[in-house]
């Protein structure tokens, strides 16, 4: 059953990602549906893989796309 | 000597990482990238032929005490058969097309360090990673190796690109960077559709797999990852709908850096067109597809080339539209057109390069590309000027040039599968390729020297001539003597299909 | 109920194609550039949802395993060593094309891509 909600949390989180305007928010949102892969990793029978992915997904990629924000732009303007 | 094979790989990648921890140390970082630069292209030269398995992974059936002690449905069954890890084949096309690789490689390597007073690490860093990313990818015989190594030729494209000082490179780059990050994940659900189907992403094993009939051919699966590998590939090599994206890349980067980077494309366009003959060709549109889009590639390109102004997009645009050439080849599909479109990629290879590099000089002392605003260089460097024109005589198919045996061959390949309209198509190309060139050509040396346009005292570097003088050599010797790598070619398309 | 692995492909289909939509409909570049990551999440998923085996085991074999049964029952380990690969390739382009926006977005002044990539002659 838990695999079920993992996936529906992953696929609202990259929607509702997309729709934000503040683009920070996009970018944690980004971090809880990679997390969110990196636990069906683990649900599939891949544990090693789901490591790697909870630190690169879960962590590092929101972490670049923060600091691209904070050097760029916050408010995704011309939506 | 079978050990040199996987070096062609690691000696780039090896002095790419040194060369990136140097950085400013300008003297190190020049002698250490001459020295692996002349060092590369020996390598193919004195590695024999055969294969080099990663870790010892031969198939089982090659390893006789193991064998025996596996159960009888892996020892009897075609698993025997498998790769288990990755493989490189090092045969006649490897050798040649890696010898002139490197050899064009060196040019721009070295041309590059005479050019300027200083030299950054990362820049060649990007040039050797690059050509050991393409080495892999031509060697490999494993199609996932291919797409993490394809990959990495990107990002060293893109930073190649970005290392030159053009307004416009960081548009171009971020939407190359775009549409690769697209095609690439793309390019890996193909792959993931192949390996549903057979387990296995090893080229000979998928090809053993389909002729020995275990999985359908015609399954929708099947299909959809040749749409999916096929849409990888027409991105990666610049076939339409992204010739423009590509011949953008070419007039971004510096004249050195163009000429590496038209060498990394044709690679990779031969290293994913023969996986794809190999593991698609007995579908029966295939062959039409790519025909398709190699005819559309030529002629947009070639049109896009005739209303351009700019120098470099019109050389960029011909070179894309020279891919197209070889894209026939392999579309025909017949030993003689597949043999013949290699020689053609091997050639492309070596006539770009001189063409990037030797209008690169114009760029150097005019300080712009415009083709509306030169004219009369033909008094400033007469030298290079005839060795460029011979380059772009190369290009059109002039005998007894590389460019005109290549095309010939193509044109006899094409009538003999009973396609005249193809051949036909071809030479109406090459005419208008080397009418573009005459224009480009009399407009920029011939014509008379309009009175507000400057041009710089200093000598052309001795670097440059040289190069565009070895680059020219090849192109004569290979026109006279072409026996020297069809023979070849064709051995290796021989065991091919 | 669907089983997991179909469920788990369905998930990897529309992690693709909502990438696919953003990368290529919206304007804002960081969020294309979210796209392309779903893009790369979704394959990676797909490749390792190729290699799931109902009521199998992780592929890591202990001593006291009897190699026909672990051969019947494991994961395929395959997909699972080419993805580790592809994630790590999939950060390093994803972070070369944020610097890249950050060096264009200091050229312009703005995130749009209809404004950077637009206008100038292609």
């Amino acid at each position: 059953m838990i695999e079920y909600i993992v996936m529906l949390i992953g696929i609202l989180g990259s929607i509702l990602a997309l729709a934000q305007r503040d683009l920070l928010k996009a970018a944690i949102l980004t971090g809880i549906s990679g997390g969110c892969i990196a636990i069906l990793f683990q649900i599939l029978l891949a544990p090693d893989v789901a490591l790697t992915q909870a630190i690169v997904g879960a962590a590092i990629l929101p972490v670049f796309l923060a600091l691209a924000i904070y050097k760029t732009q916050r408010v995704d303007k011309d939506d | 000597m079978n050990e040199l094979i996987p070096l062609m790989v690691i000696i780039p990648i090896t002095a790419a990482i040194i060369l990136n921890a140097l950085g400013g140390k300008n003297s190190a970082v020049k002698t250490l990238s001459f020295v692996v630069a002349i060092v590369l292209p020996l390598i193919p030269i004195i590695s024999n032929y055969g294969f080099h398995y990663f870790g010892g992974h031969s198939p089982l059936i090659d390893n006789g005490n193991l064998l025996s002690s596996l159960p009888s449905f892996i020892s009897n069954g075609s698993l025997s058969t498998f790769h288990i890890g990755i493989s490189y084949s090092f045969e006649g096309l490897q050798k040649i097309l890696l010898f002139f690789l490197f050899i064009v490689g060196f040019l721009a390597i070295f041309t590059t360090i005479n050019e300027r007073k200083r030299i950054s690490g990362q820049y060649m860093f990007l040039m050797f990673m690059g050509l050991g990313s393409v080495t892999a990818m031509l060697l490999s015989d494993d199609i996932f190796h291919m797409y993490i190594f394809f990959e990495i030729a990107i990002i060293s494209q893109v930073g190649i690109i970005l290392s030159s000082n053009d307004e416009q490179k960081y548009e171009t780059a971020m939407k190359y960077m775009i549409l690769g990050s697209i095609g690439g994940p793309i390019l890996l659900t193909g792959i993931g559709f192949l390996l549903a189907l057979v387990g296995s992403v090893n080229i000979t094993d998928i090809t053993y797999v389909i002729k020995n009939g275990i999985i359908d051919p015609y399954s929708p699966v099947f299909l959809f990852s040749f749409g999916l590998i096929f849409f990888g590939w027409i991105y990666s090599v610049g076939l339409p709908p992204f010739h423009t994206i590509k011949s953008a890349v070419y007039s971004k980067a510096t004249p050195s850096g163009s000429a590496l980077l038209q060498a990394l494309s044709v690679v990779i366009f031969i290293s994913f067109g023969l996986a794809i003959l190999r593991i698609y060709s007995h579908l029966p549109f295939v062959h039409e597809v790519i025909i398709f889009f190699s005819l559309a590639g030529m002629i947009l390109s070639i049109t896009m080339a005739l209303i351009e102004t700019d120098l470099r997009r019109i050389i960029g645009f011909l070179a894309v539209g020279e891919l197209g050439y070889i894209g026939l080849g392999f579309g025909i599909g017949t030993n003689l057109s597949i043999t013949a479109a290699l020689f053609q990629g091997l050639n492309e290879l070596i006539i770009t390069a001189l063409l990037f590099i030797g209008f690169g000089v114009i760029l150097q002392l005019t300080k712009t590309s415009d083709i509306t605003k030169l004219g009369g260089l033909i008094e400033d460097n007469p030298k290079i000027s005839i060795m460029v024109l011979l380059g772009g005589f190369a290009m059109a198919g002039v005998p007894p040039l590389n460019g005109f045996q290549s095309k010939l061959m193509l044109i006899q390949s094409a009538l003999k599968a009973n396609f005249p309209e193809l051949a036909i198509i071809m030479i109406l190309v090459s005419i208008v390729t080397f009418m573009t060139f005459i224009k480009i050509f009399h407009a920029a040396y011939l014509k008379p020297k309009p009175n507000n346009l400057t041009v710089e005292k200093s000598l052309v570097p001795r670097s440059t001539i040289f190069a565009v003088g070895v680059l020219l050599i090849i192109c004569i010797v290979l026109g006279l003597i072409p026996d020297l790598v069809v023979k070849e070619f064709s051995v290796f398309v021989g065991g091919l299909i | 109920m669907i089983d997991t692995q179909l469920a788990a492909l369905l998930c990897s289909g529309s992690f693709i194609l909502i990438g696919l939509y953003a990368a290529i409909f919206l304007d804002n570049i960081i969020k294309k550039i979210i796209g392309l990551s779903f893009i790369e999440e979704g394959a990676n998923l797909f490749l390792i949802t190729l290699a799931y085996k109902a009521d199998g085991i992780v592929p890591i074999f202990l001593p006291g395993m009897s190699p026909d049964w672990f051969m019947a029952n494991s994961a395929y380990p395959l997909p699972h060593a080419l993805v580790l690969t592809s994630i790590v390739i999939g950060a390093c382009t994803l972070a070369v094309t944020l610097a890249i926006a950050m060096v264009l977005y200091k050229k312009h002044g703005s995130l749009s891509a209809s404004k950077i990539l637009g206008d100038n002659h292609e």
